[in-house]
């Protein structure tokens, strides 16, 4: 059922799009003691504009480090990956801040909201930090809670809310700058099957919605039937 | 509780090290602060009871005249006493050795042949005490024998011959052997003379007198001491040679209880830490105490798990502290001698006495510290739910809701503190005002969590204005982290308000003498033997000199200053006798009422006294009550004239006019003169004259009235300059505790930092966001320290220094100390807060966000 809905989805985009995302031998290397440990070994990956994505493989193969590397949180030991033609190796800091804040959303498996700030503000956080007027923030911050269910619960904090409803908020908070690129790593990794649920339905509505491109890692089958494609990994790599 | 379970606050001790040194360190440092001054502070006393007690040798009672000296009459009628078994007359002086440096050394006028049983002086033969040399030290003047460090000091041998002012007169004195005392101890580091009994009333002008008579006597001291009052005349006290060191011990208690008070400062900052470090432990481990509950811990094991943490940083500080103190010891015992020789007595003092029990005594009160500051965590900690998932937020949450209840207690603490004000204890030290004193920072302490919260919500919005993102969640952090922050605040205000305290307090004592120095130090020119010398009551003008200055026709008027100390009630006072024609044409005394010329010139007609404000308060003696003091002449009934303002160091004291005292005193000597000139230009001509005329043959000072005001103001300053130091050590510990505070912060919002930064913060904003707080934070500490430390500011000039002493200082705070306290504590906690920002700003994002 679930290959054939991939399929099905696949055989819809007969057109490929161009791609967003370009990753040309990109290889990550961490160092361990005296070890050397090749998170990402020459991966070479397109991902389409307006594309769904899922990432799948065992822990530890390399696919939260993919997810960090295009989201411009890690940097690559060789290769390149390039964002709309531009190579991401060459952004200064305040460029790859920028990068960060108006181009990706990233969306946790441990949810990440700041527990001082209540549920609005955190959805506005990305939008104060662009410069936006705090009210215009707020009021552009309840127009995405309405959307993902959660303006009952603007004025609470963090830990008084459930967890589903905490990764909503994340996603509100991931999507309203308008990022061209959405990132999720194992987004549904800490909530119940019903919520999990929710949560990615809620990802695939506002992927058509918004013409987002996502890239989600993930563990759970169920989670990779919403994705246009799937790519497996293991030990860094690719497979075919 | 079972002993194993201890190895959990030694695990986590070890494995976190970081997180306890800072509380370890701030005991440390607090601890031997307090040991360093206590251990001067002992050693200081122990040299001076030593020096007396080596001066006393095996002497059992002691006679002696307060105030004046004994006639040498008095000492064959002793003898024949039925208690008294020896007697050995003594005259006693001090006396600077002049040469390659100026220093003073103690000279005792004795009887040889009668001293044997009393002070065993193992003459060195060997260094040529042979008869002649012996006749000479009995027949002829100036012949002295000194005590082998002294000689060895002086590099002299007998036979050679140095300089030392005697009395009032410079001397040429000649060594006729060297000895060492029983047990080789010596007052004064070593600087011990003999000298004939004889030729030493000769040469210090004191024929036919006595300082004391030392005695042995038969049988119980009690009972001979009790015969011997029946049997002596009026005026002759009987005691005992140690009541001189228990003197000084009594006349320097307000100065030792202050340093120690000022000591334990430092202590009292460091316990704030181990309190915040404590609480911080029991915040992480939450899950570990429930887990520990569910397996059956009770509370009380709780409880004692982290007392026993607290305990363990106290006894662990408290032992470094120990290291610490010991070694910092000798530097302080040099401040506290100079400031004991400046202000009541000299003391030598160069070595440290080790005593276990000031040890003991220092660790046991790190040790206390500590667990007093850990009880309130670890209460907090076995009153965990078993089943509590607990979160920082709802700890904030708590500290919220508790912040107004903390300030309410706040200002029930600053009430009892206001009561305390207002309670005399009796007499001696005023415990009351001292325990006010520590309510005030604690009430004020007790503000910090509501301040803090109320700060950070009222600036939020200007904060956002001018700052943006980075002043909105700077606010917002500051009244959202109160468990962090609130301890580190409190800390630092209680140190910088014991800091503006002081410094206002010194600042308005400073004040105050110096415009007392102007009004009642009149006269061009003071001169006298050794105007600022402690020892100065016993030394005296001249007759030449005196009846050469009456005839010196630039010199208008002279005053005549006599000076004795006696006991008066429970304590010992100044009685002073002056030319009060003289003050009441010239003035020179500030009364609290009434006018001065009237005033004094009541008291030289009616044979009047006045009385300092000291003494008033002390007595309880207020203008026209009487008062009978003890004279030589016997007990007369006097009535006060009026009361003056005085700040001198034994400020307790009576004033007569001269004629009157010599009346008493049956004596007309002379302790020093102010001159009046006619022409105060000639000022220096005069001083000029006196220098070049009297500086060869004597040992005089001439000040003119500025060198004078200059001295009293530098002895002043002395005598601060290790309140400062004290100051100092307290704030660099509450900015151990600001630094740490933020570096801890900035260490546990290392998730949110990152993770602002993956949504696109900019490292300006990041950096921004934790100087707000930082400086706010210091800011607040700021706030709650001027206000706690102009209010203890006020406790300290009108309760405390009233009471201990006795003054009217007037108040006058000066805003240098404000605003150079707010500039130094904006600096300290922008530098706080910058180093920990920057750190958190390191590339390594990913690696903080990895899911674990």
């Amino acid at each position: 059922m679930i290959q054939v809905q991939t399929a099905l989805r696949a055989a819809q985009k007969s057109a490929p799009a161009s791609p967003l995302i370009v990753l040309q031998g990109v290889t990550k290397t961490y160092r361990q003691g005296s070890e050397e440990v090749k998170a990402l070994q020459n991966v070479a990956l397109d991902i389409g504009d307006g594309e769904f994505v899922a990432v799948t493989g065992k822990s530890g193969c390399g696919k939260s480090t993919l997810l960090h590397v295009i989201g411009g949180l890690e940097s690559v030991s060789a290769g390149r990956i390039l964002f709309q033609g531009r190579d991401l190796s060459r952004f200064s800091e305040e460029q790859l801040t920028r990068y960060r804040r108006d181009q990706v959303g990233i969306v946790f498996q441990s949810f990440n909201l700041m527990p001082l700030l209540t549920i609005v503000e955190n959805v506005a956080l990305p939008q104060i930090l662009r410069g936006t007027p705090s009210q215009e923030a707020l009021q552009l911050a309840e127009s995405w809670l309405d959307r993902v269910n959660l303006r009952h619960r603007r004025d609470h904090k963090p830990h008084q809310v459930s967890g589903g409803e905490m990764q909503r908020a994340a996603v509100a908070r991931a999507l309203i700058n308008r990022p061209a690129l959405l990132l999720a790593d194992e987004p549904t990794g800490n909530l119940d099957s019903t919520h999990a649920s929710q949560v990615l339905q809620l990802f695939a509505e506002l992927q058509r919605q918004e013409h987002l491109t996502v890239v989600m890692v993930t563990h759970a089958l169920e989670a990779a039937q919403y994705a246009d494609r799937v790519i497996k990994m293991q030990d860094g790599r690719l497979l075919p | 509780m079972k002993i194993w379970l201890l190895r959990l606050p030694f695990r986590h001790l070890k494995e976190h090290p970081g997180r306890s040194l800072l509380g370890i360190l701030s005991i440390a440092l607090g601890t031997a602060v307090y040991l360093s001054i206590a251990l001067a502070s002992h050693s200081a006393l122990q040299s001076f009871r030593a020096g007396v007690n080596a001066v006393a040798g095996k002497t059992q009672l002691r006679l002696q005249s307060p105030g004046t000296s004994l006639d040498e009459t008095l000492l064959p009628t002793v003898r024949q006493l039925p208690p008294v078994r020896a007697a050995a007359p003594v005259l006693e002086t001090m006396v600077e050795i002049r040469g390659q440096e100026n220093f003073s050394a103690l000279l005792l006028g004795v009887d040889p042949f009668v001293e044997g049983p009393f002070r065993e002086y193992r003459f060195l033969t060997a260094t040529g005490l042979d008869q002649e040399t012996f006749l000479k030290f009995l027949t002829q003047p100036g012949w002295v024998m000194l005590s082998a460090p002294l000689a060895a000091r002086l590099k002299l041998a007998p036979g050679d011959t140095f300089t030392a002012a005697v009395g009032a007169r410079l001397q040429t004195l000649a060594v006729a052997g060297t000895f060492r005392t029983a047990g080789d101890l010596y007052p004064l580091d070593g600087a011990l003379m003999l000298m004939d009994l004889g030729q030493a009333q000769e040469i210090l002008d004191r024929i036919g007198r006595l300082d004391y008579l030392d005695l042995l006597v038969h049988g119980d001291l009690a009972t001979a001491a009790r015969q011997l009052r029946e049997a002596l005349p009026p005026g002759v006290e009987v005691t005992t040679p140690g009541a001189q060191a228990e003197y000084m011990q009594g006349l320097v208690a307000a100065y030792r209880l202050n340093l120690a008070v000022l000591s334990a400062i430092a202590l009292f900052v460091g316990m704030f830490l181990i309190y915040q470090s404590v609480t911080l432990s029991v915040v992480r481990r939450r899950r570990e105490i429930g887990l520990l509950r569910t397996l059956g811990m009770t509370r009380g094991q709780v409880m004692l798990l982290f007392l026993s943490e607290g305990a363990l940083s106290g006894a662990l500080g408290g032992l470094l502290g120990l290291v610490l103190g010991g070694a910092m010891a000798q530097a302080a015992l040099q401040m506290v001698a100079q400031n004991l020789t400046s202000l009541y007595q000299p003391v030598s003092a160069r070595e440290i006495w080790l005593e276990g029990q000031v040890f003991v005594q220092a660790w046991l009160l790190a040790l206390a510290a500590t667990l007093a500051a850990s009880y309130i965590p670890a209460r907090e900690a076995s009153r965990t739910r078993v089943r509590a998932v607990w979160y920082k937020e709802e700890l904030e949450e708590k500290l919220e809701k508790w912040a107004a209840s903390s300030a309410y207690l706040g200002l029930l603490v600053l009430a009892l503190a206001g009561v305390g004000a207002f309670l005399k204890s009796g007499h001696g030290i005023p415990w009351p005002a001292f325990v006010a004193a520590f309510l005030i920072l604690l009430g004020f302490a007790l503000f910090t969590p509501l301040t803090a919260w109320w700060l950070g919500r009222l600036l939020a919005a200007p904060s956002r204005r001018l700052f943006g993102f980075a002043g909105d969640m700077g606010c917002r952090y500051l009244s959202g982290s109160l468990s962090r922050t609130a301890v580190s605040i409190a800390a630092l205000a209680t140190a910088l308000g014991l800091v503006i305290a002081v410094v206002a307090m010194i600042g308005s004592f400073r004040q105050t003498v110096e415009n007392w120095v102007q009004k009642s130090i009149s006269g061009d020119i003071f001169f006298g033997p050794a105007v600022f010398s402690t020892s100065s009551y016993d030394q005296f003008l001249p007759p030449e000199v005196l009846r050469e200055l009456a005839q010196d026709p630039r010199i208008a008027d002279l005053y005549h200053y006599r000076c004795v100390r006696l006991p008066f009630r429970d304590r010992y006072i100044l009685v002073i006798g002056g030319s009060f024609d003289v003050l009441a044409r010239h003035g020179g005394l500030w009364f609290r009422q009434g006018d001065q010329e009237e005033t004094v010139a009541q008291a030289r007609a009616q044979d009047r006294v006045l009385v300092t404000e000291p003494f008033a308060e002390i007595f309880g003696v207020r203008e026209g009550e009487w008062l009978t003091l003890p004279t030589p002449s016997g007990p007369q009934r006097l009535q006060v004239a009026g009361v003056f303002y005085d700040y001198r160091t034994d400020g307790a004291a009576v004033w007569m006019d001269i004629k009157l005292f010599q009346k008493f005193w049956q004596d007309q000597k002379i302790n020093a003169v102010r001159l009046f000139l006619h022409n105060k230009g000639q000022r220096h001509e005069v001083l000029s004259h006196l220098q070049q005329t009297y500086q060869s043959r004597y040992r005089l000072v001439a000040l003119s009235h500025e060198d004078l005001k200059n001295g009293i103001l530098r002895i002043f300053d002395e005598t601060f300059a290790l309140t400062y130091a004290l100051e100092g050590v307290a704030i660099l510990v509450a900015v151990f505790g600001i630094i740490t505070t933020f570096l801890v912060l900035i260490m546990e919002r290392e998730r949110e930092l990152a993770l602002l930064q993956a949504l696109g913060a900019s490292r300006g904003q990041i950096m921004g966001m934790v100087l707000v707080e930082s400086g706010l934070a210091s800011f607040l500490s700021y706030l709650l320290g001027a206000l706690a430390g102009s209010v203890l500011a006020l406790l300290l000039i009108l309760v405390i220094n009233k009471q201990a002493f006795g003054w009217t200082i007037q108040v006058c705070l000066s805003p240098d100390v404000y605003w150079q306290t707010l500039l130094l504590v904006l600096a300290l906690g922008l530098a706080a807060g910058a180093y920990p920002a920057w750190r958190a700003m390191q590339p390594h994002v990913a690696t903080i966000l990895k899911e674990e």
